[in-house]
């Protein structure tokens, strides 16, 4: 471990890259934007939500209960810190997902004043009705990280599923020489970033015969279920298996787990994929096995209250605010489609850090979710 | 009915309503006691805006509660409700599909399904003779599976204007809000001034005791699990105007949630005693406790410890004044 760590650092210092907050510090735009060869992309004028700060923004969270969501918020909290002198104050609650409760809870922070509304919304559906409500009400309404069904909202700040997806699914095609049997270990089978990212993976896999889908299973976004049911297809596939799509790095150090404990010795285990999680890094490092990171960084909650205080400037915004992946690999792996990454992911490790912290929250180097007290106006 | 039975009836009745009249004095002087600290921590909290706000929110917990309090009267329980809200939400959306062209006989169909698998509850406990509790509970897991078996995800859509039977208004009020209240006044009158409401009690304070004297305990039982149905049918109509689509999830929080304005409105578990009025202010202070919370930026994991503690004093306080007048 020791010479592991002293090898990390040494790589670090010899490439003359920067300390591994470096993943927390990317300011550009997002490829996905500037890549885009649509013509026409849509923005929104946001001149009639004009207004003369110190505001109060509202934030209508669906809930809490992993570890991304955590990060998340303490995105938020920090970003609103960053802007005190604009934010008077940022009123937060939390529904614990619950449709129900999110509507009520909407309504309150109507209720008490709120300029702007962020909403991170429970159902994709169900909280459609109250969001439009709020819209017609004059106050802007911005989604983070999931929207509701209809368009009524100024922007929804999000990452790119379909950039994953896709990245994934060719980075692993290249790595297999266009033939090989490949494993898709979802996160939650229906919600909508585990179906987006296996969508935009399939439209890659279709164009190569040669690959072939022995299984779909679902992990639930847990490294434990994970761990369960890789155990149950490595036990009916064995050797047959050349590669696994995580649609999360939440999943795949549990993936990474249940090969090693099948008797898989380190070099020896398939390609695997991941997002934003530590553990999945170390995981790879340890066992040397190729991994592609890509990136949906709950630092867009921080990107949200940017977003918001643009609105609140009459600014225009795009009617999708992307906060740009970070495209990590494992040394020596580098295909035709990923010739470098932005980061090697000894470069964006935490090899002494928890295994559930996120490499992706934006919030520097230093911060624990545990301990981490945000300083902004409530 | 025997000369014998009357003076003991008449004690049935003034323990009734000293019980009812003591669980509205607790939660009027709770629901008082919460107005006045949100009127001193915030401006806005007193405003006509916001206190209508808790009115509209109020709705659905307070229907679905009306049903179960007729439940609970009669010493029983409907653990069914939460996932026939969820059923009758899903099927609501999924044949309606945004066509309003047969909204009437749809909606009509639903109240009569909610009312039928009521009905069953009922036959289930009086002929088989097990406990209400495990009836509902076990019709609960059967409604929930066929829920899940006709949707798994979000399904259908309502037709344009259905949000009015939520969002619509009687001038400044919540029109569903105040629909609410009239049922309310509506089924206390039928509670108190009807035979077969006094029935009702009759069967909850001692249920052979009401056999053996000749009242029809099978007929009221099954009225009361009809009604529970029906009115979570009722909830489930009021969410899908609210949601605008199904989700086969939905009422699951419903069933736990229904028992609070019922307890905390003062109907005992062991039956017999309370009343629909208790019920509604009970649905009043959960919502207004909801409400001063989000104002007072109090975190929702603490909202439930509240929710919890508010169940448990309500009630401590009931059993003090039963024993005192026993």
């Amino acid at each position: 471990m020791k010479r592991l760590v002293g090898a990390l650092i040494g790589a670090t210092i010899l490439s003359g890259l920067c300390t591994p907050s470096r993943a927390d510090e990317y300011k550009g735009a997002p490829r996905t934007f500037l890549f885009n060869p649509s013509p026409d992309v849509c923005f929104k004028d946001a001149a009639k939500y004009k207004k003369a700060g110190p505001y109060t923004i509202g934030f209508a969270n669906a809930g809490l209960g992993d570890s991304w969501r955590v990060v998340a918020l303490d995105s938020m909290k920090k970003a609103a810190g960053d802007h005190k002198d604009q934010i008077k104050h940022l009123l937060i609650t939390d529904a614990g997902h619950d449709d129900a409760k999110q509507i009520a809870d909407i309504q309150d922070l109507v209720s008490r004043g709120v300029d702007l509304l962020i909403v991170s919304a429970n159902t994709e559906k169900a909280l459609d009705p109250a969001v439009s409500r709020v819209m017609k009400q004059g106050i802007p309404v911005i989604m983070v990280d999931r929207r509701t069904s209809s368009d009524n909202f100024v922007t929804f700040v999000t990452a790119s599923d379909q950039l994953e997806g896709r990245l994934w699914a060719q980075w692993l095609v290249e790595k297999l020489n266009g033939k090989g049997n490949v494993i898709i270990l979802g996160g939650q089978a229906g919600s909508s970033p585990n179906e987006a990212r296996v969508r935009a993976a399939m439209q890659v896999f279709d164009q190569y015969p040669d690959i072939k889908i022995l299984d779909t299973v679902y992990s639930d976004w847990s490294p434990v279920k994970g761990k369960q049911v890789m155990q149950a297809v490595i036990a009916k596939y064995g050797k047959k298996i050349d590669a696994v799509l995580s649609t999360h790095g939440l999943q795949t150090p549990g993936s990474i787990e249940a090969f090693v404990e099948a008797g898989y010795k380190d070099g020896e285990i398939p390609p695997h994929t991941s997002a934003d999680v530590n553990g999945a890094l170390q995981m790879a490092l340890k066992h040397k096995v190729a991994d592609l990171e890509v990136g949906y960084p709950p630092a867009m909650y921080g990107l949200a209250i940017e977003t918001a205080l643009k609105v609140l400037s009459g600014a225009k915004v795009a009617c999708t605010t992307q906060i740009n992946a970070q495209i990590g690999l494992t040394h020596g792996d580098e295909t035709a489609s990923v010739p470098h990454p932005d980061l090697y992911i000894d470069q964006m490790v935490s090899m002494d850090g928890p295994p559930d912290m996120l490499v992706t929250g934006g919030m520097g180097p230093g911060y624990d979710p545990k301990s981490y007290k945000a300083d902004y106006n409530q | 009915m025997t000369d014998m039975a009357l003076p003991s009836r008449d004690r049935a009745r003034l323990r009734r309503m000293a019980a009812s009249n003591a669980g509205l004095l607790v939660v009027l002087s709770l629901l008082v006691l919460m107005l006045l600290i949100g009127a001193v921590v915030s401006d806005r909290f007193r405003t006509f805006g916001n206190v209508a706000n808790v009115f509209e929110q109020s709705t659905g917990l307070a229907l679905v509660s009306l049903g179960q309090t007729l439940a609970v009267l009669t010493g029983g329980i409907d653990l069914a409700v939460g996932s026939l809200i969820s059923l009758i939400i899903c099927l609501t959306a999924g044949l309606l599909d945004g066509d309003g062209t047969y909204m009437i006989p749809v909606l009509a169909g639903m109240l009569a399904l909610g009312a039928a698998i009521g009905l069953v509850n009922g036959l289930g406990v009086v002929y088989l003779r097990i406990h209400p509790l495990i009836v509902t509970l076990g019709m609960g897991a059967v409604l929930q599976g066929v829920t899940l078996l006709y949707a798994l995800g979000p399904v259908g859509s309502v037709p344009d204007g259905f949000d009015a039977l939520a969002y619509g208004t009687f001038g400044p009020l919540p029109a569903a809000a105040v629909v609410t209240v009239l049922l309310y006044v509506a089924t206390a009158l039928l509670l108190r001034s009807s035979r077969f409401g006094r029935y009702i009690y009759a069967v909850g304070d001692d249920g052979n005791a009401a056999k053996l004297i000749g009242l029809p305990r099978t007929q009221v039982i099954l009225f009361v699990y009809a009604f529970s149905g029906f009115f979570a049918a009722v909830t489930a109509i009021y969410l899908v105007a609210r949601f605008g689509s199904g989700q086969p999830y939905a009422g699951a929080n419903y069933t736990l949630a229904s028992i609070t304005p019922v307890v905390v409105g003062g109907t005992m578990l062991s039956g017999g005693r309370g009343g629909v009025m208790g019920t509604l202010f009970g649905a009043y202070l959960v919502s207004l406790l909801n409400n001063l919370l989000n104002f007072l930026d109090v975190s929702t994991y603490v909202q439930l410890m509240f929710q919890g503690l508010i169940i448990i004093l309500a009630v401590s306080l009931y059993v003090e004044k039963r024993k005192s007048i026993a």
